[in-house]
């Protein structure tokens, strides 16, 4: 069949076990809403709430994973800003939970319908405290519902917050798909609400136990929240790698962008991060020896750079494709102009 | 109500005098009375003061972000309907920031039982101006006297077609206990406003102690007259 991205990721969602979604309209990712809305007819155990705003929308999932549900939400840059706080709490509660984010040109309201890469920092960074996300980047309708399903295990296997970062091309990108899959489907890991006497808090805290003028106990709460995420990420080592023998440039793109330089792989080596959180560290160490020039095509004014170039400790120049114009040839033109 | 009782290891935080001891005293007394087990009820709040009461109680709790109980407990509620899910928290946090939740959780009648224990400041951050503060009284942030009125909680949830809104005060447990029974029993959104006192941060800074402050509150509020009726200076309840 032909469906969109955003199709897809809801099909995902469905097969991965989720039956809770919280959502608030925007665009470009409110399909997602409406064809879970779609799918619930024949499926009742589907839950659906459309709520006020977006920080309601996160913090629904939260509640209703707690409730023992695997629970997702799907926004686009302003409603991921609003959401970061939330994020933070599941984080802290170490909850799993799906954010589905189709990136749109920012900041604030910006080009709403239109292709971006602009919010990589914000998976990381957006809420406060040291955090980290798992973060998956797929640049293809059928690799958004593989991605939608991957998003689901890593959470329920590290507890945490998994970001699907898909972006208006990806999502409104219509392609063949087939509904089938061979990911074994991980387990939820919480028991619901009302099965025992446990305390969640965002609070520093042991064992549910607050305990928030004590350094060394933070030290162990973020250890114990963080390194499952770390561990976890391991076994998702998502990436494609197409080597140039003939070429001495690695152009790295990801999601819609590297469906334009994907054309040009007779001329370069590509590298394209599935996972872009935590960064593919070793692969890119090891495969990037190999090549003088570095060349990263993305969809905002250095964001990936700068995580790429602490990664790799060396140079990588970078083509900006921002505004949400994407035009081959001149994003050609720009890679042959750092060559030269 | 043993079995309900703060966690032994927790060490609470609520100042003598506190408003609080007997909202949440009430609560857990109310539970043991009708009979919930630990595995009943859970309790999700807000946060602030009230906040932390989600973990001082032996069910499955959890204390949220700041004025986000109400959606956590309605993804939670809409998970596990056979669950009894109750919020507590303060004035601040429910009808101040998380003010645009409330509105929609009590439209949509989530059968949700919300306490609010409405001591009129912001306690734990050291008194500043909430949603409920009487006008003209003073604090941090109004040091001549809020020039602004009150927000009117039953006329926001009485607005709505279906509600249940009760209010009570801290100065009579048994009032406070009837009117949680009466929300717990009602099927659906249910908002009980328990007129509170901080002693420390809200009369310490005007020179009212905690027994001069319940004085001011049994002059001010008297028990409902007429059943279907409810005076804003009245403790009672109304519903559709």
């Amino acid at each position: 069949m032909i469906v969109s991205g955003n199709e897809a990721i809801t099909f995902g969602a469905i097969d991965a076990g989720a039956t809770y979604m919280g959502g608030y309209p925007i665009t470009p990712s409110s399909d997602i809403m409406l064809y879970w809305v779609r799918e619930r007819k024949n499926n009742p155990n589907l839950l659906f709430l459309q709520t006020e705003d977006e920080i309601s929308a996160i913090h629904s999932i939260i509640g209703a994973a707690l409730g023992g549900r695997k629970s997702f939400t799907a926004t686009s840059g302003p409603g991921f800003s609003l959401m970061q706080e939330g994020i933070g709490l599941a984080y802290a509660y170490r909850v799993p939970v799906v954010i589905v984010n189709a990136q749109r040109q920012g900041p604030s309201t910006g080009m709403p319908t239109l292709f971006s890469q602009d919010n990589i920092l914000q998976t990381q960074w957006g809420t406060h405290g040291d955090h980290i996300s798992i973060v998956f980047s797929p640049n293809s309708v059928q690799e958004c519902y593989e991605m939608a399903i991957h998003s689901f295990n890593a959470a329920c296997e590290s507890r945490s917050p998994v970001i699907l970062l898909s972006d208006g091309a990806i999502s409104m990108l219509y392609e063949t798909f087939e509904r089938k899959h061979n990911i074994p489907i991980s387990e939820f890991p919480i028991e619901p609400f009302g099965s025992e006497t446990r305390h969640f808090t965002g609070l520093t805290n042991v064992n549910g136990v607050p305990d928030t003028k004590n350094a060394e106990s933070y030290k162990k709460w973020i250890s114990e929240i963080t390194m499952p995420i770390v561990e976890t990420s391991k076994k998702y080592n998502f990436y494609e790698y197409k080597k140039n023998s003939k070429s001495n440039t690695l152009l790295i793109s990801f999601g819609f962008l590297s469906r334009v330089t994907e054309e040009w792989e007779k001329e370069f080596s590509l590298f394209r991060p599935i996972r872009l959180f935590p960064v593919l560290e070793d692969e890119l160490l090891k495969i990037s020896k190999d090549y003088e020039n570095i060349i990263l095509v993305e969809g905002n004014y250095r964001q990936y750079k700068m995580v790429l170039e602490a990664t790799l400790k060396r140079e990588i120049k970078e083509v900006s494709v921002v505004g949400g114009s994407i035009k081959p040839s001149d994003i050609y033109q720009e890679v042959k102009n750092l060559l030269k | 109500m043993d079995k309900y009782n703060f966690k032994k290891d927790v060490k609470q935080i609520w100042c003598p005098g506190c408003g609080l001891y007997s909202v949440f005293n009430s609560l857990i007394k109310v539970f043991s009375d009708i009979g919930w087990s630990n595995k009943d009820v859970s309790i999700v709040s807000g946060i602030g003061c009230t906040g932390r009461a989600a973990g001082y109680i032996n069910v499955d709790s959890c204390h949220t972000t700041h004025g986000r109980a109400l959606p956590v407990a309605e993804g939670l509620k809409l998970s596990r309907p056979e669950l009894n899910v109750v919020v507590v928290s303060g004035d601040g946090d429910l009808m101040g920031i998380g003010g645009n939740h409330l509105l929609h959780t009590a439209r949509r009648n989530t059968n949700i039982k919300v306490i609010c224990n409405a001591n009129s400041v912001y306690g734990m951050t050291g008194g500043q101006l909430s949603p409920q503060t009487p006008k003209g009284t003073k604090t941090v942030t109004t040091p001549e006297g809020s020039p602004y009125n009150p927000i009117n909680m039953q006329g926001i949830i009485s607005s709505n077609n279906d509600f249940f809104y009760a209010r009570s005060a801290v100065f009579d447990p048994a009032h406070i206990q009837e009117m949680i029974k009466r929300s717990l029993s009602w099927n659906g959104f249910s908002f009980l406003e328990i007129i509170s006192i901080c002693p420390t941060n809200l009369g310490g800074k005007i020179g009212m102690t905690a027994a001069d402050m319940i004085k001011r509150m049994k002059e001010d509020y008297h028990y409902q007259e007429k059943e279907g009726v409810l005076k804003t200076n009245e403790l009672g309840f109304i519903h559709s």
